[in-house]
């Protein structure tokens, strides 16, 4: 077991922008960090490069407090899951399993005794003398996380593991990941692009967007306190609904200014922000979670009135694009590709099965307890 | 920094594995070349007492004169220029006859193919008896039968005006398969889902095969034409064990012509200027197929 | 494509056609082998030829009696074979070197292998023969052996498959601790059956057939190979048809064998070698 550490970590292609650049991310012994980002933000290159699969251009990795830089990956003691799995296709689940153990020219009653506790564990026993071919995709998946787990190694690296199974297995699967990390106290790095399997998964989450981290916390602090505009929409789903607006300041009070409605931020949540008086009649963005919006059916004088334009029913909950007079910000990335062109709905989220259909008009009210607000470059305003 | 120290682990190891092979090819492939090259350009001659000069292009201004060396690089031209349309196009109908898999096609491509496997030098063997003279010979008692009497036996290998023919005859004969087999191939990567598009557009099987098959087949074609055409020039086996060149230089190549001078006549130097000249055919078929065959990107 | 009824016929008259095309030169030298030798000229001509007459083995005793059959057959066996694995061996390597190893000179000496296919085995024969008589070298099997293992072709082949080849295993054995030498024997050997033996297949068919070499390199008998041997047994006087044929159904009836039972890999190692394309 051990920590990790990049220090100033960059990665650069000839002619071409960072794919990794001067990060900085300290993993502590046991811990389980999980890299999400969408696809190319340099969450897998973050990876290889601790696995050794890729150079490192500058900055410094250490394992357990040695430099790595220079350490080929055969010698790093450090086992990878592959999105694929990467079975040895001519070698039976036993072999596949020792192949590492072999390597390492243990005794073969070693070998014996490790791939028996594996197997027993991960339930592999029936399955030790078929080859890769013969199994499952869950069963494949289970090979690669033994032969990974039967190294003892001191970091585990799982690149998109869960990617090739379906919805049900993933599930299933996940909760099985956290159970084993937590048994065996290894120290592991995985990647995802899938922001809900990180926040299922993760003691804490690094936020990556081209090459860049962008914040690191625990699940609940990023869903509630994300740094900037992009992790606000990144992580949920859906995203946070950013609105552009204006503070003012008015009798003592703050107000926020969001097309049509003034609201006042109350003193408790004012207070969370320091120097919010030197923002007074500047542009900033407040942003809001989907499940933080109200409806309120009948027409009221202080809501905002608002038009459905299309509603997604997934039976537990319901998904409403609202026309409003606000302006909603283009986030920087949607994972539902949402094209900036037309004017951006406001989204609500609302449990349960709702009986609307698109055309109704509504009244809306925010939870302005539950409000995040950032600075016209997207920044949180402290 | 990182680069370095990891290429120099890989470097060692990669050099030990390319270098017996890299050793091998360029001792036997490059420096022998290498030293026709060299050599064709002087006087070289085996057994003689004089000293080697640097001549110049001196040994090609021979071969141009050469009578016998023109006729061989004739008979390689008329040899290509024959036996490249027909083979092609046998070995694409026969893939093409193949492709409809109809029952038995893999006892058809077994038989077509099995020629393949035999040796030049036997199959010369077999057809100098497929050729022999006389009417009791068989090519000539098959001729006699299909024209009704009108044939006339005749000595096929010492017939100036049939040598070659039969010479590219059992060429066709052991070499077609191999170039059904990749045309065949060629025929099998091509989508259904480009038949079944072209179908929906009215196009019928004629329309196919103008439209889709022979355009999809086209680098197949380009490739089996072009080892046909070196495979031409690098004729000598059927030459050497059939009719040594005759009758009358009628068979002679420049292959068989590079070993007459070689061997029986000790023209070192004169040899090399020979093999340089086959290089440049070999060199400018080769540039021909790169230049025609189509690199399509795939579309993803 | 749907298919008349008529065009099904057609297409069978055709490839009946053709096939007895093909037949007709096997079948002459199969049953003609059988028979003495003064009815093979004077059956030629009818379809005789095609029926037993006569049949024995006398011809086959006689290939013994009048040549070394078995040595011609070793010296070629022996000489394919060596050709055969060491270039497997020597040319996956060095493939697998340029395709997915990095080391300073490498793209150089890759175009240079490419660039030296283009040169035929005739181009460099003759310097390549006096070279081997200075050494000392003719007649013997390193002559026939040696020069040919190595072979930009193969090289080329096994380089387009291994660059195809998905690089995970090759990392996941990496992190299990896997040198490179080991990775190629233990992981990218066994899953690159395909192209082995592709380019098993046709370096065979290459240097089974050979005659060109052989024939310039081999004085005697001892090392001799049987291409040649045939076409010096086909000059032997007395002319017996009998015997020719005899040999002829020896000397191809292994690699037939061969043929028949691994047609499947026959015909995929053929195919592969149009990807030079």
């Amino acid at each position: 077991m051990a920590s990790i550490e990049f220090d100033n970590v960059s990665r650069s292609f000839d002619g071409g922008i960072d794919a990794v650049h001067k990060l900085n991310l300290n993993i502590s012994d046991g811990e389980f960090m999980v890299l999400v980002g969408p696809s190319g933000c340099g969450k897998s290159t973050l990876l290889r490069m601790a696995a050794g699969l890729e150079e490192i251009t500058s900055g410094e990795i250490r394992i357990g407090g040695r430099a790595v830089n220079h350490i080929p990956a055969q010698q790093r003691n450090v086992a990878m899951v592959f999105q694929n799995y990467a079975l040895y296709p001519h070698m039976t689940v036993r072999r596949n399993l020792d192949f590492p153990l072999r390597m390492q020219r243990l005794s073969s009653a070693d070998i014996e005794r490790r791939v028996r506790h594996i197997a027993e564990m991960l339930d592999l026993v029936p399955l030790l003398e078929r080859k890769p071919k013969a199994l499952s995709g869950g069963q494949r998946q289970r090979v690669a996380m033994g032969r990974a787990i039967i190294r003892e190694a001191d970091l585990f690296l799982m690149d998109e593991p869960l990617s090739n199974l379906d919805a049900r297995l993933r599930v299933q699967i996940r909760s099985e990941i956290v159970r084993l990390q937590k048994e065996l106290a290894i120290t592991t790095l995985y990647v995802t692009h899938d922001q809900a399997e990180a926040m299922t998964l993760g003691q804490r989450i690094a936020v990556l967007k081209e090459g860049r981290l962008q914040q690191v916390a625990q699940p609940s602090e990023i869903y509630q306190h994300p740094a900037n505009t992009f992790v606000a929409s990144f992580i949920g789903s859906p995203g946070m609904n950013l609105i552009r607006g204006t503070l003012r300041h008015n009798q003592g009070n703050t107000l926020l200014q969001l097309g049509p409605m003034r609201l006042i931020l109350p003193e408790q949540v004012a207070s969370r922000y320091t120097g919010l008086n030197s923002r007074y009649d500047q542009t900033l963005i407040a942003g809001i979670r989907p499940s933080h919006i109200r409806i309120d059916q009948e027409q009221s004088q202080t809501g905002l009135s608002a038009r459905i334009t299309s509603v997604e029913s997934l039976g537990h909950e319901t998904i409403l694009h609202l026309a409003t007079e606000l302006e909603v910000d283009a986030a920087e990335i949607t994972d539902r590709g949402v094209f900036a062109t037309q004017p951006r709905p406001l989204i609500a989220l609302l449990p349960g099965h709702q009986g609307f259909t698109t055309g109704d008009r509504l009244t809306l009210n925010l939870d302005i307890d539950n409000l995040c607000l950032f600075d016209p470059q997207g920044k949180a305003i402290d | 920094m990182t680069r370095d120290s990891r290429s120099n682990e890989q470097t060692a190891t990669a050099l030990l594995m390319a270098i017996p092979a890299l050793a091998g090819l360029l001792l036997f492939i490059l420096l022998p070349f290498a030293t026709a090259l060299l050599l064709a350009f002087t006087d070289l001659r085996l057994g003689s007492p004089l000293l080697v000069r640097f001549v110049g292009f001196d040994q090609f201004i021979h071969l141009i004169n050469d009578p016998d060396f023109v006729r061989a690089l004739f008979n390689n031209l008329l040899f290509a220029a024959v036996v490249v349309p027909l083979q092609t196009a046998l070995a694409l109908a026969l893939a093409l006859l193949l492709n409809r898999g109809l029952p038995g096609t893999v006892a058809f491509r077994t038989l077509f193919f099995m020629p393949v496997v035999f040796p030049m030098s036997l199959v010369s063997v077999i057809w100098s008896l497929i050729y022999a003279p006389g009417p009791d010979g068989m090519m000539n008692a098959f001729l006699e039968w299909g024209s009704f009497g009108l044939w006339e036996p005749r000595d096929f290998l010492r017939d100036p005006m049939l040598a070659l023919p039969g010479i590219m005859l059992l060429s066709i004969w052991q070499g077609v398969g191999f170039q059904m087999v990749i045309l065949l191939a060629g025929l099998q990567g091509i989508p259904q889902s480009l038949y079944e598009a072209a179908a929906l557009d009215g196009a019928g099987s004629r329309q196919q095969l103008i439209h889709i098959t022979l355009p999809q087949l086209r680098n197949p074609m380009i490739f089996v034409m072009l080892i046909t055409t070196i495979l031409a020039f690098r004729l000598f086996d059927q030459v050497q064990i059939m009719t040594r060149g005759g009758p009358d230089n009628a068979t002679t190549t420049v292959i068989y012509e590079t070993v007459q001078a070689a061997f029986a006549r000790q023209q070192v130097a004169l040899a090399s200027a020979m093999t340089v000249v086959f290089f440049l055919f070999v060199l400018a078929v080769t540039w021909l197929q790169r230049r025609y065959t189509h690199h399509e990107r795939e579309v993803s | 494509m749907r298919s008349t009824r008529l065009s099904v016929l057609l297409s069978y008259l055709l490839l009946g056609g053709m096939a007895m095309l093909f037949v007709v030169p096997l079948l002459m030298m199969f049953i003609g082998s059988l028979k003495p030798d003064q009815n093979i000229l004077v059956e030629a001509g009818s379809l005789a030829a095609f029926l037993p007459s006569d049949v024995s083995l006398q011809n086959y005793a006689d290939v013994f009696r009048r040549s070394d059959f078995p040595r011609y057959l070793f010296n070629s066996l022996f000489i394919t074979g060596c050709i055969v694995i060491c270039g497997l061996l020597v040319n996956s390597m060095a493939a697998y070197a340029f395709a997915r190893l990095q080391w300073r000179g490498r793209d150089l000496l890759f175009n240079l292998v490419l660039a030296l296919m283009v040169l035929p085995f005739e181009a460099i024969a003759i310097p390549l023969f006096y070279g081997a008589s200075i050494l000392g070298l003719r007649d013997s099997y390193t002559v026939q052996i040696v020069p040919f293992i190595a072979n930009a072709f193969a090289v080329y082949l096994f380089y387009s498959f291994f660059i195809s080849m998905p690089k995970e295993l090759e990392e996941a054995a990496r992190l299990d601790g896997a040198s490179t030498l080991r990775i190629f024997f233990s992981i990218i050997m066994p899953n690159a059956k395909p192209v082995f033996a592709s380019v098993a297949i046709l370096t065979f068919l290459t240097w089974w057939g050979s005659y060109l070499w052989p024939m310039m390199v081999t004085i005697g008998p001892a090392v001799r190979p049987l291409p040649v041997a045939i076409a010096s047994f086909f000059t032997l006087p007395p002319l017996y048809w009998g015997d020719i044929l005899a040999f002829g159904v020896m000397m191809v009836s292994p690699v037939l064998l061969l043929f028949v039972t691994f047609q499947r890999w026959f015909v995929r190692g053929v195919a592969s070698s149009a990807i030079k394309g």
